[in-house]
């Protein structure tokens, strides 16, 4: 089916330890992010405590604003960049952390110590009172433990049919998400989602605005290993403003936009691949983790966007110079 | 093989029999879908022929590989008998492949399985998916019709209108006049089910078993579900007739709200134009064009006037009254996507499912708040049977 996506209902330790993600290709494919849990997610609806946006680059002439997303199972990114105006205002307007449902696309990003980090770019921001906050995250726990149940069943031989799945009414987009799961993981540990749950009944009686105590972030999934995220809830002080950008650090990047443009404007999409820009950019001996680094500060600072998980191309407006 | 053939009588298996690694298996079935391909084999670079499709006797359908075909193909249609395929499982589904040790010959209609309608299991209306076939129902006539088809040079009259049972009521198309009437209560075998139009079809045709029953225990229209549907088993089952559901607006899809539509065809003019009837003077209207998520599926609902009036608590006039004043349809239907996006809503209509995804035409639409205390103890109750 080519139609809409789902707006899968996780928790933030689900996207937080997916390591997975299937890329779309070519025009209007989507991509997804592959969690241990069976999510197959382009699109995900979350809810907890967001906290007023960080303009990324530091300048508050940002295109890109960025916010931290907490519920009882750990803090996710949520950003809203120049093609999501209206999300961005509504970032813009949150002067105070305020309970609210985030309805965007997931990503997966390579992390500056090699680890995935998953985001949420916002479409929708929502503010919410504590009856709904309470009944969205019981909700996406509720859906978080189905699911489960689904992966564990269809990992335990006699696999069902997909026919059989549909006739016992199950989503075929759980479905095809457990099997994308399946394929992915080799190996998976149910036990911390079922202590992400409990931890979430735990918390439903709770306010949102009264949070559990600072605890460590959650460590970073190893691909081809199971997970083990545990229930912890990062704190929520804002993250420290970067440093202006070096003479050098502005010289590289102004190769690396070159580069970008050059194949943006050679390839029939207009969008430079990642995986062409990384091998250009070692050419001319920016290495990966370089280039990586540069490519994520151009996309804060509104310069650089990637529409498309691994296609880049520059903003209209473009702000680094 | 020998051994089998020299017992005169070869055990020849069901499709919906299969197994994944059974050994001399023999059987019949019809191509029912056919095409040809070729593949580049990956040792030496050789291309290869294969012709892929799929196989159906009256209880499964399969998907078959056949590796190396005749130059002249097979028809769709045919009716061949497999002696030794392989038997594969792919995403829990049996599969064949034809290969050199596989011996087939086309076979006659009449040696087709004849499938007694007793042996196939009896399932409930309200589960059947497209592509179900090899089961049996009890159910009855609610309504029906004939007209006549054209198929291809041919004449036929056909015959539609919907079954019921206790668990829902589909759509069904009678390729051969079964003399159904309104109020029968029925017993069929080898029916199978389409999606025609967005709806999940059960269709009737020469090999379908027709038998009147006295169906003590048939209402005489499915009872009307009151408690929501997952969205995602609207979508698998091929859509509703009449299904309840609630979720959240996640989206509203342009051009919502005010629209103009043709005079003549009620079409929605885009700037101003008809798609038929060019430059028009268009007539006000109220719509919306709603999507709705439970997490499960997600569903486009297509909000007329009097319903778009009710939910957004502003008529018509009102809004037309408002973009007289400000003349900008985008910032009405911002306004309106920030009055509309994250609400809950309780949805009621017909369900049609497409490979656009799922499009609802309600007859109900109406906000409703969020519920923390049912959706704590359904959390609870899930926790409790997942064992903790």
């Amino acid at each position: 089916m080519t139609g809409r996506e789902v707006a899968w209902r996780v928790l933030a330790l689900e996207l937080r330890a997916s390591s997975e993600q299937e890329k779309g290709s070519g025009d209007r494919v989507p991509s997804y992010v592959v969690s241990p849990l069976g999510g197959r997610m382009n699109r995900v609806l979350v809810v907890g405590t967001l906290t007023p946006p960080e303009p990324a680059g530091g300048d508050g002439q940002s295109n890109f604003w960025r916010s931290r997303l907490t519920d009882p199972t750990g803090t996710l990114p949520v950003s809203a960049g120049n093609f999501q105006p209206r999300a961005q205002a509504d970032l813009r307007r949150l002067t105070a952390p305020t309970p609210a449902l985030v309805i965007g696309k997931a990503n997966l990003f390579r992390g500056t110590t090699g680890g995935w980090v998953a985001t949420v770019r916002a479409e929708s921001v929502r503010p919410v009172d504590p009856a709904e906050y309470s009944t969205a995250l019981a909700e996406a726990a509720s859906q978080t433990l189905e699911r489960l149940r689904l992966v564990a069943r269809l990992r335990s031989p006699p696999s069902p049919s997909d026919a059989e799945l549909t006739r016992e009414g199950v989503p075929p987009a759980w479905v095809r998400g457990a099997r994308a799961s399946i394929a992915r993981y080799a190996a998976w540990d149910p036990a911390p989602y079922r202590e992400a749950v409990r931890a979430v009944v735990g918390s439903l009686g709770t306010p949102p605005s009264v949070l559990p105590t600072p605890g460590p972030a959650a460590p970073t999934p190893v691909p081809g290993t199971a997970p083990r995220p545990t229930v912890t809830v990062t704190h929520l002080a804002p993250p420290a403003p970067r440093p202006p950008p070096t003479g050098q650090v502005r010289a590289l990047e102004g190769t690396l936009l070159d580069l970008l443009d050059g194949l943006a404007e050679r390839s029939a999409d207009g969008y430079a691949d990642m995986d062409d820009l990384t091998e250009l950019a070692v050419q001319h001996g920016i290495g990966t983790e370089r280039m990586e680094e540069l490519l994520n500060h151009l996309e804060e600072s509104g310069a650089v966007e990637e529409p498309i998980v691994g296609k880049f191309r520059r903003t209209g407006e473009a702000a680094s110079e | 093989m020998d051994a089998s053939a020299s017992a005169g009588a070869p055990a020849e298996l069901r499709l919906k029999d299969l197994r994944p690694g059974l050994p001399n298996v023999l059987l019949l079935g019809r191509v029912v879908r056919v095409e040809r391909r070729q593949v580049t084999r990956k040792a030496d670079g050789s291309r290869r022929t294969v012709l892929s499709g799929l196989l159906s006797d009256g209880t499964a359908t399969v998907r078959f590989t056949w590796w190396d075909p005749p130059a002249e193909g097979v028809d769709q249609g045919t009716v061949l008998r497999v002696a030794n395929p392989m038997v594969r499982e792919y995403r829990g589904h049996p599969e064949l492949s034809f290969g050199w040790s596989t011996r087939l010959a086309p076979a006659s209609e009449k040696e087709l399985p004849d499938v007694p309608a007793d042996s196939l299991p009896l399932r409930a209306l309200g589960e059947l998916a497209p592509g179900d076939e090899g089961f049996r129902f009890e159910a009855r006539v609610r309504d029906v019709t004939s007209r006549t088809v054209t198929v291809g040079e041919e004449q036929r009259v056909v015959f539609s209108g919907h079954l019921a049972d206790a668990s829902g009521e589909r759509p069904f198309t009678a390729w051969v006049d079964f003399r159904l009437a309104a109020g029968e209560a029925l017993r069929v075998g080898g029916a199978y089910v389409r999606s025609f139009r967005g709806r999940s079809e059960v269709t009737l045709d020469e090999r379908s078993h027709v038998e009147r029953i006295a169906g003590d225990r048939l209402p005489a229209a499915a009872p009307r579900p009151t408690e929501p549907v997952p969205l995602g088993r609207v979508e698998g089952r091929g859509g509703e007739e009449d299904v309840p559901f609630s979720g959240i607006v996640v989206d509203l899809v342009s051009p919502s709200g005010v629209v103009h539509r043709c005079p003549n065809c009620q079409r929605v003019l885009s700037k101003g134009l008809c798609r038929l009837h060019g430059a028009v003077e268009g007539t006000a209207d109220l719509r919306l064009r709603l999507v709705v998520d439970d997490g499960t599926g997600v569903a486009t609902v297509n909000v007329g006037r009097a319903l778009s009036e009710r939910l957004l608590g502003r008529s018509l006039s009102d809004l037309v009254a408002r973009l007289r004043e400000q003349p900008d349809p985008a910032a009405l239907e911002e306004s309106l996507r920030e009055q509309l996006v994250g609400r809950r809503l309780r949805v009621r209509g017909a369900a049609r499912v497409d490979e656009f995804g799922v499009a609802v035409f309600p007859t109900e639409v109406e906000p409703v708040g969020p519920d923390p205390a049912a959706a704590r103890r359904a959390l609870e109750r899930a926790v409790a049977e997942t064992g903790g």
